[in-house]
């Protein structure tokens, strides 16, 4: 329970793949966005859990997206409240809606853009950082016409 | 409302403070005797109590009771989930109503280091992270200043708002708590104050957050009946609910606009014949300012997107429509989460509020929370 040494580089606080979301991180590895899908009703839901919300189903299954979607939200993080994102601030912590399903969002960082290019309904694609050999985040970059 | 009806006989604070250092049993202990005192009451009076605390201050209901020597104990819950204080209130309400206690003590405690650097940092420091910070915590989202800041920036966005619609807030409820002596911040601010306050997450500033303290707060329920033999003429339940929605997660509602606030609010509505036009004043949970702002819209006192220019207009001032957080709000009186609302609202009722006391004023309506779960209660004088 200590607190990392004050000279050591601070880890990021890492994902933990437990039962139900071990399979996001194998998939982000892949550099793949998978999102729980249940094979009976083909609705989607994040983050991943036992059972369908809509039909109360158990069987649910990783199934990969498109990567696109909108800004529904974000905000420019000023302070940092961990180590490791002490020399990351200001940095842009954002909600974005995936085109799959109205409503389905997810939790990520807005990156290659400046901040005050950054706006709400924007098209945005993924993005991932391999941040350790083992672990990599996916996170989203503003959709370039020229793609 | 089914069943008994309800009366708010007794409040009470616990001292209060930064980094008090202090067990949190012990301002258990001040808030529940303070709340006793002024019902003039004694703990064999009190047959029930519920606690809220969140994990990891988690305190036990049945151990609290034991503390303060409540003999017999007919109905006893400890809440660590949900909207708060408005949690413990809820529940110890129905309670009453249903008559599982004839007399029942409601408590928050809250400890300052709960919900600032120390603790957060030792959630977040932990190499794996457990639960929904799975996919939160990656990306910097850790503390509720985040989520704050992307819903304050979503209401802006939908509704056109200006920051000045927020520190409008803020400036009003400093109004207010220069003439409270119980308000932690009493030196006046202005808008330029405001926007000078630096950015948490952009747009969120400081000015925008309640204050976090060590404190406890505690107010004791009973029945019509009982009430009419007590110290103060009793405030009175009118009508309480809860609300919430599906995904919850405050960062994944469907509209952080328009979150499980309108649902409460609804609930609470249908539960009674009284208008939101026969409110005369209310304490709308300002953890965050924008919070206060969507429940003047949620209850029904402006229309959605409003809530703004109503707040610049000062409507939420001594001499305004509908004076909010007569208090000071958390902002100033610090962090009680949601029961310095009921606290305030149970005084003015009374009328026992001296210098920031509001005319006239005979049904209050109280709130807490924003995002997944909420509640809210309408309380009227007796």
């Amino acid at each position: 329970m200590s607190a990392p040494p004050s000279t050591a580089k601070p880890r990021p606080p890492f994902p933990q793949s437990e039962y139900y979301s071990a399979f996001f991180w194998e998939h982000t590895k892949r550099h793949e966005l998978a999102i729980q899908r249940c094979d009976r009703c083909h609705r989607y839901q994040h983050w991943p859990t036992p059972v369908c919300r809509h039909c109360s189903s158990f069987d649910l299954s990783p199934a990969v997206v498109s990567g696109r979607g909108t800004l529904y939200t974000y905000t420019i993080a000023m302070q940092s409240f961990h180590p490791y994102f002490d020399d990351k601030v200001p940095f842009v912590l954002a909600v974005v809606e995936l085109e799959e399903q109205p409503g389905l969002k997810m939790v990520t960082n807005i990156v290659e853009c400046a901040e005050d290019e950054v706006t709400i309904g924007m098209p945005v694609e993924v993005v991932f950082e391999d941040v350790t050999d083992d672990v990599t985040f996916p996170q989203f970059r503003p959709v370039r016409d020229a793609s | 409302m089914n069943g008994r009806r309800v009366a708010i006989v007794g409040v009470g604070y616990s001292t209060v403070g930064r980094r008090l250092g202090v067990p949190v049993e012990l301002l258990c202990a001040q808030a529940s005797v303070a709340a006793m005192q002024d019902a003039g009451v004694t703990p064999r009076d009190l047959d029930g109590l519920v606690i809220h605390s969140f994990v990891p201050e988690y305190v036990s209901a049945f151990r609290t009771a034991d503390m303060i020597g409540i003999p017999d104990l007919g109905f006893f819950s400890s809440n660590a989930d949900g909207s708060a204080y408005s949690m413990a209130a809820l529940i110890g309400a129905a309670a009453v109503a249903s008559g599982s206690t004839d007399m029942c003590i409601t408590l928050r405690p809250i400890m300052q280091s709960t919900a600032t650097g120390a603790s957060v940092e030792r959630q977040a420091a932990e190499s794996f992270v457990s639960g929904p910070n799975e996919f939160l915590a990656p990306y910097g989202d850790i503390s509720g200043a985040h989520w704050a800041g992307m819903y304050m920036q979503r209401t802006m966005y939908e509704y056109g708002f200006t920051e000045q619609m927020f520190g409008a807030l803020a400036v009003a409820q400093r109004e207010y708590a220069v003439d409270n002596p119980e308000a932690i911040m009493r030196s006046p601010i202005t808008m330029e104050d405001y926007l000078a306050s630096r950015y948490i997450n952009k747009p969120l500033r400081l000015f925008d957050c309640d204050y976090p303290v060590d404190s406890c707060s505690a107010l004791i329920f009973t029945t019509e009946e009982r009430a009419r033999d007590l110290a103060h003429k009793p405030v009175f339940f009118e009508s309480w609910a809860m609300g919430t929605v599906n995904p919850g997660d405050f960062n994944l509602v469907e509209s952080m606009p328009r979150s499980s606030t309108y649902a409460a609010a609804n609930r609470m509505w249908a539960k009674t014949d009284l208008k939101p036009a026969d409110v005369d004043i209310t304490g709308l949970y300002d953890g965050f300012t924008f919070i206060t702002l969507q429940w003047i819209e949620a209850l029904g006192f402006c229309g959605e997107g409003e809530s703004g220019p109503f707040v610049l207009e000062g409507n939420t001032r001594r001499d305004g429509k509908l004076p909010t957080n007569t208090d000071g709000g958390a902002c100033n009186m610090g962090r009680r989460h949601g029961a310095n609302f009921f606290i305030e609202v149970t005084r003015q009722l009374r009328g026992e509020c001296g210098e920031r006391q509001i005319p006239g004023v005979e049904v209050g309506a109280v709130s807490n929370s924003v995002g997944g779960f909420t509640a809210c209660a309408l309380l009227t004088a007796g």
